[in-house]
């Protein structure tokens, strides 16, 4: 299994972690939500795998395809 | 073969062009998976409809006494074909003769049916499968000479018919700029490639290797430039594609799009949308889902799906009617107006006033994307042309808030005044609907900054200073004095769509003629 970096959807701010580092996540499940342009958009899981890392911390500053997570 | 030595040789001349590039250089085609420029022409047209022209262009080689020892084809295949009864031109590159070779192609050729479809008012298809000059016909002429074509009308041609393109392979130089320059383009993933020179002469011109991939493939050019609109899988589904891009414009300019009624009850209602918009505004949701409840079914096609993703444009059927269909994405950077969204926003404009399709604007819009990265890549300027195309547009145009509506970007739900000065721009709203210059919580911190500080409990009475004024923000209050024509019941939407998209096709067909909207 390989490690796959989840990048940001959009630049702003990181508003909220959601999800544990180690868990077992489904297709969909939310990671964490960056906050911009006023909205809460989510960093979801492209498939179900496992939370290996989170990148950056609540009110980090992201840029638009920056990874923020890391799965398997 | 005949026994009139004329029709022999004529005869003769036409196997040898159907004979393209060889049987050995068709076969070697066929093993790369990929048809050859009469199969991409037949699989494309209504069943025995094509009609080729210039069959005996090319280049013949004679004997010393000048009889013909055999004849190699033009590498451009043309003629007229009928999609679903309709004739138009299609012109397809052969890459079996020459790699396709644009200056191998006998350009009088290719203009000829690029000329033809203006001329007689009929879209055009080109099929670009080609890697432009080579130094080789060079020796050939004995001269150079400056680059460019006289007869090419491109410009003129986008504004008087539809034209469509596919890059089913290298699309070079002048072969990039005939798949670019179309209101419709797609390409086939993992073989076709768009750019306006390859790895070797990037490698020549600026020392760097880039793979040509990297260089023009679809991940690019469909989402990262938007050169070029869509993206296949297959050859055979960019062939689909454009005929389904053809079903909802008329044959030319001078026409009003054909109605295509499916069943589907105009007066359905759609009660899923009524509680699609969450409570909470910072909370997204699925637009798409407005789209697919409100439009016919079935009848949706999104152009450009993977460039400037903040805004969906799609041709759609409401009650038979074609329509374009705009509609915000809060998903996609938080729904604001991106310089790729814009410049879509402006192309996709153009495209549906040239042809007379009306323009449904679901507005979810919270403005011009901000800061350093957005600011760099022009993004106001390019919302400044995409309001320049909504204002020129004088088709006709309904915008429903579904949200948010703020600043500039907000401002551009439909033309104010339209060219002729009468447009209306309709505008309806949902209940969840916002809009003002500035959002409510920025505009409180900026105005009450000492109130707020001087209070004994500041954050209290911020919140509620921000109550109070959402509470003027509700969209009734603007309905009072005839801001929106009206609010809707969100299940309501398809009703009331449908009933504008009779009077929307009556008003076209006093419109009709060119808008001459080609390629700004």
């Amino acid at each position: 299994m390989s490690i796959e970096r989840l990048p940001s959807p959009v630049t702003g701010l990181v508003w909220k972690c959601l999800a544990t580092v180690g868990a077992h996540l489904n297709e969909g499940d939310t990671i964490l939500l960056i906050e911009s342009m006023k909205m809460e958009i989510p960093v979801e899981m492209p498939r179900a795998g496992v939370l290996k890392a989170i990148l950056v911390q609540e009110e980090d500053a992201v840029a638009e395809g920056q990874p923020v997570a890391e799965i398997e | 073969m005949s026994d009139n030595p004329a029709l022999a040789e004529l005869e003769q001349r036409r196997a040898a062009a159907l004979q393209m590039g060889g049987a050995e250089a068709v076969a070697k085609w066929h093993e790369k998976g990929r048809m050859t420029a009469r199969e991409r022409i037949t699989a494309f047209v209504d069943a025995g409809s094509f009609h080729e022209l210039g069959m005996l262009t090319g280049k013949g080689r004679y004997t010393a006494d000048g009889h013909l020892v055999d004849f190699t084809p033009s590498s451009s295949i043309m003629g007229n074909g009928d999609v679903e009864g309709r004739t138009l031109m299609v012109v397809a590159d052969d890459f079996t003769l020459r790699g396709g070779s644009s200056e191998g192609a006998v350009a009088e050729k290719w203009i000829y049916a690029e000329r033809m479809a203006l001329e007689f008012r009929m879209p055009l298809v080109r099929f670009v499968d080609s890697v432009g000059g080579s130094v080789k016909i060079l020796e050939q002429a004995g001269r150079t000479k400056i680059p460019g074509y006289a007869l090419w009308p491109s410009t003129a041609l986008m504004g008087a018919v539809p034209v469509a393109s596919v890059a089913f392979g290298a699309c070079v130089g002048l072969g990039a700029v005939r798949a670019i320059g179309a209101h419709f383009s797609v390409m086939v993933k993992g073989q076709a490639q768009v750019f306006a020179a390859g790895p070797p002469v990037v490698k020549q011109g600026l020392g760097h290797d880039v793979d040509k991939e990297a260089l023009g493939g679809h991940e690019l050019c469909t989402r990262i430039s938007g050169a070029i609109l869509n993206a296949a899988d297959t050859e055979q589904d960019a062939l689909v594609q454009v005929r389904r891009f053809l079903s909802y414009l008329p044959t030319n300019a001078w026409q009003a799009p054909a109605r295509v009624v499916s069943g589907d009850d105009p007066t359905r209602r759609t009660p899923a949308l009524n509680t699609l918009v969450p409570d909470n505004p910072r909370r997204i949701y699925t637009a798409r889902k407005i789209v697919e409840a409100v439009c016919d079914q079935d009848s949706l096609f999104e152009l450009a799906p993977g460039f400037g993703t903040s805004l969906r444009t799609y041709l759609a059927r409401l009650d038979g009617y074609a329509v374009g269909v705009m509609l915000g994405d809060p998903a996609v950077m938080g729904g604001a107006l991106t310089r790729a969204a814009a410049q879509k926003m402006e192309r996709f404009v153009d495209l549906c006033d040239s042809f007379h399709l009306p323009i449904v604007n679901l507005v979810d819009q919270p403005g011009a994307m901000i800061g350093l990265d957005a600011e760099r890549a022009g993004t106001l300027l390019a919302a400044a042309k995409a309001g320049a195309a909504i204002e020129q547009a004088s088709v006709p145009w309904v915008s429903i808030v579904i949200r948010r509506a703020f600043g500039l970007a907000g401002s551009m739900l439909g033309p104010w005044n339209g060219p002729n000065g009468t447009s209306l721009n309709h505008r309806f709203a949902w209940p969840s609907a916002r809009w003002g210059s500035i959002p409510i919580e920025g505009g409180v911190a900026a105005a009450y900054k000492r109130e707020i500080e001087a209070a004994p409990d500041p954050l209290a009475r911020r919140a509620e200073l921000e109550a109070y004024y959402h509470r003027l923000s509700s969209p009734f209050r603007t309905a009072e004095a005839f801001g929106v024509v009206d609010i809707i019941e969100p299940a309501d939407t398809r009703a009331l769509l449908c009933r504008w998209a009779r009077d929307a096709s009556r008003l076209t067909q006093t419109q009709l003629g060119p808008k001459r909207r080609t390629l700004r």
